[in-house]
C-alpha cells in the first residue's frame, strides 16, 4: 500500500539518519526531545485520569516514553518505532513502518507522538490512524515542530544558494502552522482539540555548531527533492558570514529558533461536552445582546 | 536463532495488528512468527520485538 501522493520526506534517509546518530562516537543531541518529552509528561500529569494502555509512537530513544511512566499516569506503554535499534532492554516494543501504524482500532488509551509526525508525508492520515488506535475517551498527545522552526538557517542557505549558483533547493524541511495542525486534528474526528506553542532559542557560537547539532539529532534534510549535488566548503563559509550578520548577539554568538507545537485532542466519547443542536437555545440570542448592551 | 527470544508478551499481541492491511495477526509459537493472513506474510519477532517491515517478512505461499 504505497503512498499515492507525492513523497516529500525520504523515509528510508529519515531511519537512516536517526540511526546513524545512535552508533556515532558523538553523543545524540536529544536536548529538544528532552525538552518535549518533559512538556508532554507536565500536560499528562495534570488530566485527572489513569491511562491503562499507552503508545509512544516513533518517539527515537523512548525519553517521552519513560517521561510519561514517571507521571504514574499510565499503567503500561509499548513503543513503535521503524528500527529495533532504537528498543532499550525492558521496553514493550514493536516494529512498524513511520505511517504505517500496527495498532487494533480502539486499543489504547493514550497516544504519544514526540517531535516525529513531522516527517510523515501523509500526515492526516497519520492522524487518523492514531484516532482510530484510540479507545472512546482515549487522548492523543503530541509535540511537533512548527513554522518557524529553524527560519535562520532557512533563510542563509536560501540567499547564499542565490548568491552562488543563481538558483534554489529545499534546504530545510516545511514545517507546519499551529492552525493547520488544529485543523487536522478536528478533521481527524478528534474531540476538544487544543494547540499552543512554544519557542526556544538555542543559541550557538556558528551555522556550523548549529548543523552538527541537527545532525546529531538525526535531523539532517531528509527532502526528496534535496540537490544531490555536493556543496563546497565556501557555500558554508558564506551561509556562516550572512548567518552571523542576520542572525547573531551582542557577544556575537548566533540564535537559532525551534517552535514547538504541542496538541491534544480526545477520541469522541459521549460523556464529553459537545455544542447544543441548532435551534435547541433557550434564550433569544437578542435578548442576550440586549443584556449585553445595557451595562 | 535461540528459541528463547522468540516469545512475545501476550498483551502485546492484543494491540498489535499487520500495518498493512489492519487485520489480526496470529502468533505462531513454532515459527516464531506473527501472521498475517490478508497479507499472506509472517513477520519475525527477534529478541520479544515484532519486526512489522515487509522488508524483513517472510512470504506465505498457499
Amino acid at each position: 500500500m504505497e503512498c499515492s501522493l507525492e513523497a516529500i520526506f525520504d523515509q528510508a534517509l529519515v531511519e537512516k539518519n536517526r540511526l546513524r546518530t545512535l552508533r556515532s562516537e558523538t553523543p545524540p543531541a536529544d536536548f529538544l526531545l528532552k525538552i518535549a518529552a518533559e512538556e508532554l509528561a507536565e500536560r499528562l500529569a495534570v488530566v485527572e485520569r489513569q491511562f491503562e494502555t499507552a503508545a509512544e509512537i516513533h518517539g527515537y530513544t523512548g525519553l517521552a516514553a519513560r517521561a510519561l511512566l514517571a507521571t504514574g499516569k499510565i499503567g503500561k506503554v509499548t513503543r513503535i518505532e521503524t528500527h529495533a535499534a532504537f528498543a532499550a532492554p525492558g521496553d514493550a516494543f514493536a516494529t512498524a513502518p513511520l505511517e504505517q501504524l500496527p495498532l487494533e482500532p480502539a486499543s489504547i488509551n493514550l497516544a504519544v507522538s514526540p517531535l516525529s509526525l513531522h516527517l510523515t508525508n501523509d500526515t492526516p492520515g497519520m492522524f487518523v490512524q492514531i484516532r482510530r488506535a484510540l479507545k472512546p475517551d482515549g487522548l492523543f498527545l503530541a509535540a511537533v515542530p512548527g513554522a518557524d522552526t529553524l527560519q535562520e538557517l532557512r533563510d542563509v542557505l536560501l540567499q547564499t544558494e542565490v548568491e552562488m549558483t543563481g538558483g534554489a533547493s529545499p534546504r530545510v524541511i516545511p514545517f507546519a502552522d499551529i492552525r493547520d495542525i488544529g485543523a487536522l486534528l478536528q478533521r481527524a474526528g478528534f474531540a476538544l482539540p487544543v494547540t499552543d506553542k512554544e519557542t526556544y532559542t538555542v543559541r550557538y557560537d556558528s551555522l556550523f555548531e548549529l548543523m552538527r547539532d541537527l545532525r546529531a539529532m538525526g535531523m539532517a534534510n531528509p527532502l526528496t527533492a534535496r540537490s544531490r549535488k555536493p556543496l563546497g566548503r565556501s557555500f558554508f563559509l558564506r551561509a556562516a558570514e550572512l548567518y552571523a550578520q542576520r542572525y547573531s548577539d551582542p557577544d556575537g554568538r548566533v540564535r537559532a529558533n525551534f517552535s514547538i507545537i504541542y496538541l491534544s485532542g480526545w477520541a469522541p466519547h459521549e460523556s464529553q461536552q459537545k455544542p447544543l443542536k441548532p435551534g435547541s437555545a433557550k434564550t433569544r440570542l437578542a435578548d442576550a445582546l440586549k443584556a449585553k448592551t445595557l451595562d | 536463532m535461540e528459541n528463547k527470544t522468540n516469545s512475545v508478551d501476550p498483551k502485546l499481541l492484543e494491540l498489535l495488528v499487520c500495518p498493512l492491511t489492519k487485520g489480526r495477526l496470529s502468533w505462531h509459537a513454532d515459527t516464531g512468527e506473527l501472521v498475517s493472513e490478508r497479507a499472506k506474510l509472517a513477520y519475525p519477532v527477534r529478541d520479544g520485538i515484532p519486526i512489522m517491515l515487509i522488508s524483513e517478512a517472510r512470504e506465505l505461499k498457499d
